[in-house]
């Protein structure tokens, strides 16, 4: 594992129930940060890590598709030209996420219903598209399958034109395993966003919830 | 069962009802409740309840509850609210096994308190009550009625097997009168209002039990205990259609909420996942209820291959393209109900699917193709197109249609399309059980629902 400068508490809770990230490191510094990069492999991106910053990419405190340390270090400086005055806890490296669908796994939990667990086309165009599917926890295998099928977008997941279906087993396993923590943390809300997946698994991205 | 629910058989069959609040204004909720018992002929004993009165409606009258001589299954409260409690704990003492409170000014105002009372009151004694604030409890086969809607303003349905479940009285009215008004046939109608003491999961539960009822429907704006609900629906749908109609579906998700799933998960998005994970068919809007509780009538398919059977070309062409888009599938006809149909036709014609018996088609060519099609075994499902309006046709083919769909082997759907003429052959049909539709794509989507069900029950079946 590469250096962690700190700790990310929303990765770790994940990281408790067996739900992976992609592969990431934190740093404080520059080298730091050009350390982790190296560790992890080029390309990577670099995040900001504040607590006074939610929308990260409206603050140009996000860096993708960085391909060297050259220009890791030149996207370290201008992020943090860019947050000055802002406190700031350090930077993520992440490695770059798989081409692949972009879907939102999220959770709630209902006041009548208790939590459920929805799934939707993530990214940019989560709230354009608005085209969700909800199960209520616990879910089972066949639950996952109507989810997928209840997208309006569902080729795009399940296959279309030469783009290759995605690895629906490993969307049952996760979305149980986001099921099981979403009761036993008793999460108010959840949102893995985006989550790649393509043909051999996923990448989660990034990750936010309220208790 | 909690022993409660399972005094409801004394709320929809009683021996004998009291109506508390019995009046002699005809404008009275509870003049126009001891009308329904007495003009609906209502077979066991009536008692009126109302210290004002010696008689009412020729029937002796009672101060109160407890100076009733005999024994009594059902009180109907039609009081204020604030006496509502103390005679429901009277009703309890005297031994009532069933209360419908029709009377307001409860939860819905704010008024838990007295809700709470009430509720503790007829818990104690086991009483099954239904409400309060509510239009309560109707069935056509025992005569019971507590709807304060005159009769010569909502012609009460007759006797059937279809019970429903509706939080708004006035929705589940409107529903009634419209059954009444096709001739579908009703079991249980229940309004249950605030479901104080028992909600519409117990009465989903209860009918689930009841070998009266053989679809249950249920109109519902909100509930208290959604996995309650949804683990009664879920069980009451292995054993029969529970068929459902959620208001309050385009609520807004909170905006206030953090996350995107917040923005986009608003309450209807809960209820859509129970009754997606339940199996339950929710259904749009009224007009889909009544479409898709016609086709729940019939037996069920064994697959998804129909067969259209059509006396006009582009009719059957506008059901193939909506079965097609429904998910459905065109039946292959097997060579003996070829030769059958082709037999109807004038030389040099041939069978396809949808089977085209042509505009001088009688009803002995529609009687030869429905007997070859019940018969095919390639054929799931057969909807049968009818131009009533063509001339060789007679009012023989509804004979037809009843005898092949008394058979129950495979369910059979109408599509017929026209005005006043067409209409009255339509009701004929509808009254007798064989689901008609004024379009082929009601018809189609409404197959579909029920294929999928049937599909989806035999796939459950097998696995349990």
């Amino acid at each position: 594992m590469p250096p962690m400068a700190f700790k990310i508490p929303e990765f770790s809770l994940l990281e408790k129930y067996g739900i992976g990230l992609i592969p990431y490191a934190t740093a404080k510094t520059e080298d730091g940060a050009a350390k982790a990069a190296k560790r992890l492999g080029y390309p990577v991106a670099l995040k900001v890590v504040s607590p006074q910053i939610v929308h990260k990419t409206d603050f140009g405190a996000v860096k993708i598709d960085i391909k060297d340390e050259r220009r890791l270090r030149h996207a370290y400086e201008d992020i943090m030209e860019n947050v000055r005055r802002r406190k700031v806890k350090g930077v993520l490296v992440q490695k770059m996420a798989r081409k692949g669908v972009e879907l939102i796994i999220g959770g709630k939990l209902d006041p009548q219903f208790g939590h459920m667990i929805v799934l939707g086309m993530g990214g940019v165009y989560v709230e354009v598209f608005r085209d969700v599917s909800a199960r209520l926890c616990p879910i089972e295998k066949e639950d996952v399958h109507e989810m997928v099928m209840e997208l309006r977008s569902h080729p795009l997941l399940t296959g279309v034109r030469g783009m290759k279906p995605i690895s629906i087993a490993k969307l049952e396993t996760l979305t149980a395993k986001v099921c099981r923590m979403m009761v036993k943390e008793n999460l108010k809300e959840l949102d893995l966003n985006p989550v790649v997946f393509d043909a051999k698994g996923y990448d989660i991205v990034d990750v936010r919830f309220s208790k | 069962m909690r022993r409660d629910l399972k005094n409801l058989k004394y709320v929809f069959g009683p021996r004998s009802v009291a109506v508390i609040g019995a009046s002699e204004k005809p404008t009275k909720l509870g003049n126009v409740i001891l009308k329904n018992f007495v003009d609906g002929k209502f077979a066991g004993k009536i008692y009126p309840v109302n210290p004002k009165h010696e008689s009412l409606l020729g029937l002796k009258c009672y101060p109160s509850i407890t100076k009733v001589p005999g024994k009594v299954d059902l009180a109907i409260f039609a009081v204020p609210a604030h006496a509502v409690p103390k005679i429901a704990a009277q009703c309890g003492r005297k031994g009532v096994r069933g209360a419908v409170v029709l009377s307001a000014g409860f939860g819905e105002v704010g008024n838990r308190k007295l809700e709470e009372e009430l509720k503790k009151a007829v818990q104690k004694y086991n009483i099954a009550m239904i409400g309060p604030n509510c239009l309560g409890v109707m069935n056509p086969l025992k005569k019971v009625d507590s709807i304060f809607f005159p009769f010569y303003k909502f012609e009460r349905p007759p006797p059937g097997d279809i019970s429903f479940v509706t939080q708004s009285g006035g929705v589940g009215t409107c529903v009634a009168d419209l059954a009444s008004h096709y001739g579908i046939g009703i079991s249980k109608f229940i309004s249950y209002g605030n479901g104080a003491s028992i909600d519409e999961a117990d009465l989903i539960e209860y009918l689930s039990e009841d070998k009266e009822t053989k679809q249950i429907l249920l109109y519902i704006e909100g509930t208290r205990d959604g996995r309650k609900l949804m683990e009664a629906m879920m069980r009451a749908n292995l054993k029969k259609p529970v068929i459902v109609l959620k208001a309050g579906r385009t609520e807004g998700a909170s905006e206030a909420a953090k996350s995107h799933t917040g923005k986009l998960a608003g309450s209807y998005l809960a209820y859509q996942a129970a009754f997606r994970q339940s199996k339950v068919i929710e259904v749009e809007g009224l007009s889909e209820l009544f479409h898709v509780v016609n086709a729940f009538s019939q037996p069920m398919p064994k697959g998804k291959r129909v067969a259209v059977l059509t006396n006009g070309g582009g009719l059957g062409v506008l059901t193939a393209d909506s079965l097609e888009a429904s998910g459905l599938e065109l039946a292959k006809l097997s060579a003996k109900t070829k030769r059958a149909v082709v037999s109807t036709l004038p030389k040099g014609w041939t069978a396809g699917n949808p089977i085209d018996l042509i505009a001088d088609a009688t009803s002995e060519d529609y009687y030869k193709a429905v007997r070859a099609l019940v018969d095919d075994e390639g054929v799931d499902s057969i909807i049968v197109i009818i131009l009533f309006q063509a001339p060789a046709l007679d009012s023989r083919v509804l004979n037809v249609l009843l005898g092949a769909s008394d058979e129950r082997r495979k369910p059979i759907f109408v599509v017929a399309v026209g005005g006043d003429y067409t209409e009255e052959n339509r009701k004929v049909l509808d009254s007798h059980g064989i689901p008609t539709y004024d379009s082929p794509a009601y018809a189609a989507s409404s197959l579909k629902r029920f294929t999928d069900y049937a599909l989806s029950m035999r796939k459950t079946k097998k696995k349990g």
